[in-house]
């Protein structure tokens, strides 16, 4: 038989493909084009501006809070939910849990399923100045002078809102990290075992270098994810006080439909995009990814 | 064989896809058959005034068959980002709730909304009922493109045992009340001027009031027109230092709770003095079991505005562009004197029909109140819908970071007059 075009995959493809573009490249291009006019939601003609918008960018003192806000939340998250995900992840594989661990996956997987909503709202309760949950406990074991409005100060603000996300996600970083344990062959175990190997040696020499793979992708989506993150902070706190738990999504948000300026939204929308696109290449060029299987 | 039938999966799940896609156009065709379908938008889902509402669809839908009436609800803050957003495209609902001023401007200039002048002057038994002064927040070219209903004032609630307890006078001028908030301080109220303060709007009313205290009217009023917006004069920074001075008497508690957690404190009697909408009369009374009275900002002596000027605008109804003839009867529903007389009994708020509010239906406090709002002699707009929404927004987290301490008057003057150049 001679080798034909193929067109049977090219057609099973053709539907993801068709909505990629549709919803993701699509817009991509269109937000592009965007950051170069002025217009508002309420206008039905764009101002091309040139880079006037780029130029107020720079001039943004919030930008740069927000930037700041991020990558707060990018390093927090990478040492939660890379390395005490990864730790906790190998404690409930270990032997010893065995009778438990699937008990315990359970209990830290439910929060990864709760709507991000219920849990800001839940959150906010905690943090309540007046009867939130954390307030009351501080007291309670005499550490008064800890307690103070943690989502109405400008220091406390971004922290607490960080210290919700940690919560929620760590659940599914550690089901990636238990999946991939899992995979490892226990020959590996067993012959490090042989070799007199303790736990934490072997978590060091056969763990670890096992689910790097896992590590690097769980890495991407938390960096990733920290650049974008939006609804938690805007459920939380809306940016404020003032803007010190402004982040960039949030940022982009209010300039858009509160403020009415649909350009320099998509201005910050570009920058957004900029930002996680260099950081994911930096991580895929780093870990060189894919070339060792 | 085997690769027909893949092609032909695909095939089939491609055009299932476009198939898709294509169907939404259809949905425009609303009214199938008889039925005419309203969409309805306000921004109430809380109560009472949602239970209100949906009574009053219902009453309507079994007055007019053929009409269904799609119903949907966002909270304050929300309600005007999404209306927004719907005002951008063609899914604008039939009829919406709307403020007055800037916020109606807005709206009207996207030329999605119906002009109301015909069916005023075609119904005058309907629309001579509503107090004529009303309009003007809605009316832009001498077009009126929105219909009064609830109207409202901004005051000081007080709590008049407190008050009592304390043997303190209603203040007459400001520095009289900074006097009154020291003396609540020092007989044990450490915060005895509460605000939510993550509750942007709540900072932009106390700004609103403020500026009309301080600064000279004619300057007010160049700067509030988004054409010759200046904000040079020296006295926005004492209207700034103004809030911020009061600020110092709300708490650390103040920018981590919302106007809602403010009010509760006040009808439970722990808080003495809080600034709210005479909308909100009902709810006090419902929630706790204090006795309240209220006064206006008071005058500051050195001020260059007005002394006495009521802050507070009417809230409407408006029609988009391609609403059916059964949502302009719905209208006229609405703001009917029938309606109107019920809403002040089951609400509370004050509305600008005559014969909506009456010693007989409305309570004795809403009274005092309705009769403050009839009697006074120039309104203010809420600051956020006088102003452009982004020269607004600077000074409303502006607002925050002044109760925190993050920034100055004279830094949020300087980017305001740096956002109005441009």
């Amino acid at each position: 038989m001679k080798k034909k075009f193929p067109l049977t995959p090219i057609l099973f493809l053709l539907p993801s493909v068709f909505f990629l573009a549709v919803f993701i490249y699509i817009p991509l291009v269109q937000n592009f084009y965007n950051s170069f006019f002025d217009f508002n939601v309420f206008s039905n003609s764009k101002e091309f501006v040139g880079l006037a918008q780029i130029q107020k960018l720079f001039q943004d003192d919030v930008v740069m809070v927000s930037i700041m806000n991020n990558f707060k939340y990018a390093i927090i998250s990478v040492i939660f939910q890379i390395f005490f995900a990864l730790i906790l992840a190998s404690i409930l594989e270990d032997k010893l849990f065995r009778k438990v661990a699937p008990t315990l996956r359970v209990i830290y997987f439910i929060p990864v399923m709760i709507s991000i909503s219920v849990i800001a709202l839940l959150f906010s309760f905690i943090y309540n100045p007046q009867m939130g949950l954390l307030n009351s406990f501080l007291e309670l074991v005499g550490l008064d002078t800890l307690t103070r409005p943690w989502l109405g100060n400008s220091t406390s603000a971004i922290y607490s809102v960080i210290a919700m996300s940690q919560w929620q996600s760590i659940g599914l970083i550690t089901m990636l990290f238990i999946v991939a344990i899992q995979k490892i062959p226990n020959e590996l175990y067993e012959a490090a075992d042989i070799d007199g190997a303790g736990r934490i040696r072997k978590f060091f020499s056969v763990t670890l270098p096992q689910v790097k793979e896992t590590m690097f992708v769980n890495l991407l989506i938390t960096v990733t994810g920290s650049i974008l993150v939006f609804n938690e902070p805007f459920i939380l706190t809306n940016g404020g006080p003032g803007n010190s738990s402004m982040t960039l999504a949030v940022h982009m948000y209010q300039t858009g439909f509160s403020r009415d300026n649909m350009g320099y939204a998509s201005t910050i929308a570009t920058l957004t995009f900029l930002l996680s696109a260099i950081f994911a290449l930096i991580q895929i060029k780093v870990s060189k990814t894919g070339k060792e299987d | 064989m085997k690769k027909r039938i893949g092609c032909l999966i695909a095939v089939l799940l491609l055009t299932g896809i476009l198939a898709a896609c294509g169907s939404n156009s259809s949905n425009e065709a609303e009214s199938s058959g008889d039925e005419v379908v309203i969409d309805f938008f306000h921004r109430w889902p809380n109560e009472p005034r949602k239970s209100f509402y949906d009574q009053k669809i219902k009453e309507f839908e079994e007055a007019n068959p053929n009409v269904k009436i799609n119903v949907d609800s966002v909270l304050n803050d929300s309600y005007k980002e999404k209306v927004r957003v719907l005002v951008s495209n063609d899914d604008l609902p039939d009829i919406f709730s709307s403020w007055s001023d800037t916020f109606a401007e807005n709206l009207v200039s996207s030329g999605r909304i119906k002009p109301l002048t015909d069916l005023i002057e075609s119904d005058p038994d309907w629309s001579g009922k509503i107090i004529e002064s009303q309009y003007e927040g809605f009316t832009f070219d001498d077009t009126t493109y929105g219909i009064p209903f609830t109207i409202d004032g901004k005051a000081f609630f007080y709590n008049k045992e407190i008050f009592e307890e304390v043997g303190l006078d209603v203040p007459e001028t400001y520095d009289e009340f900074i006097e009154v908030l020291d003396e609540l301080q020092a007989a044990g109220y450490e915060t005895p001027l509460v605000e939510g303060l993550t509750d942007a709007w709540a900072i932009s009313h106390y700004m609103g009031t403020i500026f009309h205290r301080v600064v000279e009217p004619e300057i007010l009023a160049q700067d509030y027109n988004p054409e010759t917006a200046a904000f040079t004069d020296e006295s926005y920074i004492k209207g700034l230092e103004i809030f911020q001075e009061l600020t110092t008497y709300m708490g650390e508690v103040s920018t981590a709770i919302d106007h809602e957690a403010a009010r509760n404190m006040f009808s439970a009697g722990e808080v003495p003095v809080l600034y709210m909408q005479f909308a909100e009369i009902l709810m006090v009374e419902d929630a706790g079991d204090v006795d309240f009275g209220f006064f206006n900002f008071p005058e500051v002596t050195d001020g260059n505005g007005s002394a006495d000027s009521l802050t507070g605008a009417p809230e409407g109804w408006m029609l988009s562009e391609n609403a059916p003839k059964e949502a302009e009867e719905f209208l006229k529903f609405l703001t009917s004197e029938e309606t109107a007389a019920e809403f002040t009994e089951v609400d509370g708020q004050l509305n600008a029909i005559e014969g909506g509010v009456t010693e007989e239906n409305a309570n004795p406090t809403s009274y005092e109140a309705y009769q403050i709002v009839l009697d006074s002699s120039e309104t203010a707009p809420w600051f956020d819908n006088a102003v452009d929404i982004t020269t607004a927004d600077i000074f409303m987290r502006g607002g925050q970071d002044l109760a925190i301490g993050q920034t100055t008057p004279e830094q949020i003057i300087e980017e305001v007059q740096s956002q109005v150049a441009n």
